[in-house]
């Protein structure tokens, strides 16, 4: 599903923001991947978007190699996935129910499946109440539920989610959660950057850590906090 | 594209026009000053040619006698135009067919020659000179002989014209160069504001998969109805200002002694002015708005 292959990524400006990465993600999974401010993970987010290439290595996602991908594929592959990020980027201009609808007209889908799979999406999320709502009448928890409906709403067999909660308040970031781990239920690998001791630990999902851009642990049924004595990266 | 795919880009395009009013109008003044201009440049141009092809059908040089002459002067005129070395051919115009000549001319209005015959009217010889730099020299010669009452050139204003349209042609077509590309920059800049106010969006549109033409295309039909609204008033203008010009020019001239020059009609140009005008109103606002795009797209 998802696979980095010894990936470095070297910046513009000589950073070095992941070094020699080795990730294997399969479907259905659900991943956290964790580490301090400036380690790393937006950048591996980046790479599977293709928002940027990697200097060396190789990225698999849903079967296409991003990093060979041309131009004009890149719409192709992230229509194939749902992007959910910290500061919710939906459409100021348009209400709820358009914001997801959007997602299926870029991809020129039947006025009839968009009737039919956009009010499903928002029930998903518990929003069918304020379709007609412009996101800035919203609560930031209702506008990510409304970024996860419009991310869900082509049912893509992955969904990347950059600090989902980043803007949210313990509670509502608990809410989200769970609907992440719902729509995982359903089938969908999903794939979490965060830096959220609590979220992290009450879930107990797969985790990969990673520090100044090396990948320092890969655990199932992980904490923020690696147990093992040995491995104290982050005290 | 899908049928709904293009509903969706045209709706779009003409939301942001009616958003942005003001730039949008600034746009569409733009487009109308230019093709303004380039549609003055263009109507001399073009009636200049029109004049040129009509005036070069006029003889090279026409020597009038003087009218009272009878038929024996008359040859004696003609003799001497036959023993000119310099005159290659010569035609002579009969008082009768100067007088159908000038009933010709006018056709529309037959009262003005009543009480006219072509006893008024001059015996006059057509001439095609072996070589047309020596026009002067024959002039002054044939202007000697005995019964010449005067010589005309026509073909020496019909060279003056031409020449003049010359440089008419050149200057305009630097023009509308110039214009073609002032008015893109304008679009241009005006469409980049729009895209800039809505970068965030495009950023946001990338991100869930949209292709760089689902964005682009509500912008270039943005920068299309601009063009074609800026050439559309551009038109009215000009075939108003031009219709009321031509006829009044025309009126002036038939009256005139330069009734030989004629403005041509506004109804035998007002379609190529208004099919030219929203061609290169609609590439210019289309090409202005893929410049305006480019950089934005790059996410
Ligand atoms: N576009 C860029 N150009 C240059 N350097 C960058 C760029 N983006 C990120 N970096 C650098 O790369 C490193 C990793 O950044 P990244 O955003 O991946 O960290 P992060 O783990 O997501 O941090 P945070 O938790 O604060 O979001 C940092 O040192 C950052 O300064
Ligand atoms: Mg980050």
């Amino acid at each position: 599903m998802v696979e980095f292959r010894n990936v470095t990524k070297r910046y513009d400006n000589g950073t070095l923001a992941l070094q020699n990465v080795n990730i294997k993600i399969d479907k259905g999974e659900f991943v956290f991947i964790i580490g301090p401010s400036g380690s790393g993970k937006s950048t591996l987010i980046k790479l599977i978007l293709k928002e940027e290439d990697p200097t060396e290595g190789e990225v698999y996602v849903n079967g296409y190699e991003v990093s060979a991908l041309d131009r004009y594929e890149i719409p192709y592959l992230r229509r194939s996935l749902g992007v959910v990020f910290q500061d919710f980027r939906l459409l100021p201009n348009k209400t709820v129910y358009e914001n997801v609808a959007f997602a299926m007209q870029i991809t020129e889908a039947l006025p009839k499946e968009i009737r039919r799979q956009v009010p499903m999406a928002l029930a998903l999320v518990g929003l069918s109440k304020k379709a007609n709502v412009y996101p800035s009448q919203l609560s930031g928890g209702e506008q990510q539920r409304v970024a996860l409906a419009r991310a869900l709403v082509n049912n893509p067999s992955l969904l990347v989610a950059d600090e989902p909660t980043g803007n949210l308040d313990p509670e509502t970031s608990m809410e989200i959660m769970r609907l992440l781990c719902e729509i995982n239920h359903r089938g969908t690998t999903v794939i979490v950057a965060t830096h959220e001791k609590t979220i992290v630990d009450a879930f107990k999902k797969r985790v990969i850590a990673i520090d100044k851009g090396i990948v320092v642990r890969d655990q199932q049924k992980g904490l923020y906090k690696d147990e093992d004595k040995n491995c104290q990266i982050y005290n | 594209m899908k049928i709904r795919t293009a509903k969706y880009i045209i709706r779009d395009g003409i939301v942001n026009i009616y958003k942005n009013k003001l730039m949008s109008l600034a746009s569409i003044s733009t487009v109308t000053a230019s093709l303004l201009l380039f549609g003055v440049f263009l109507l001399i141009a073009v009636n200049l040619d029109y004049n040129t092809r009509a005036l070069e059908q006029l003889p090279q040089m026409q020597v009038y006698c003087d009218y009272e002459l009878d038929d024996f002067q008359v040859k004696q005129v003609e003799e001497a135009i036959k023993g000119n070395g310099r005159i290659a051919e010569y035609t002579m115009v009969t008082k009768k067919e100067a007088f159908e000549k000038l009933k010709e001319l006018f056709e529309d209005d037959p009262s003005t020659l009543e009480g006219y015959d072509e006893s008024f009217l001059p015996v006059s010889f057509i001439i095609k000179l072996v070589d047309a730099t020596e026009s002067n020299e024959v002039k002054a010669e044939l202007e000697s002989i005995n019964g010449v009452d005067s010589v005309e050139c026509p073909q020496k204003t019909v060279d003056i014209i031409s020449r003049f349209g010359y440089w008419v042609k050149i200057v305009s077509g630097f023009l509308i160069a110039l214009l073609v590309v002032i008015s893109v920059f304008i679009i241009s800049n005006t469409i980049k504001l729009t895209v800039f106010a809505r970068r965030k969006e495009i950023s946001i549109m990338k991100y869930i998969g949209a292709t760089d033409w689902f964005i682009r295309w509500p912008f270039v039909v943005e920068g299309v109805i601009i063009g074609l609204v800026g050439a559309l008033i551009a038109f009215a203008l000009t075939s108003y200002g031009y219709g009321a010009l031509e006829v009044k020019f025309n009126e002036e001239l038939a009256r005139s002694s330069l009734g030989f020059i004629k403005l041509i009609k506004a109804s035998q140009i007002n379609f190529a002015i208004v099919v030219l005008y929203a061609f290169l109103g609609g590439t210019v606002g289309a090409i202005g708005s893929v410049i305006s795009m480019r950089k934005y797209l790059k996410v």
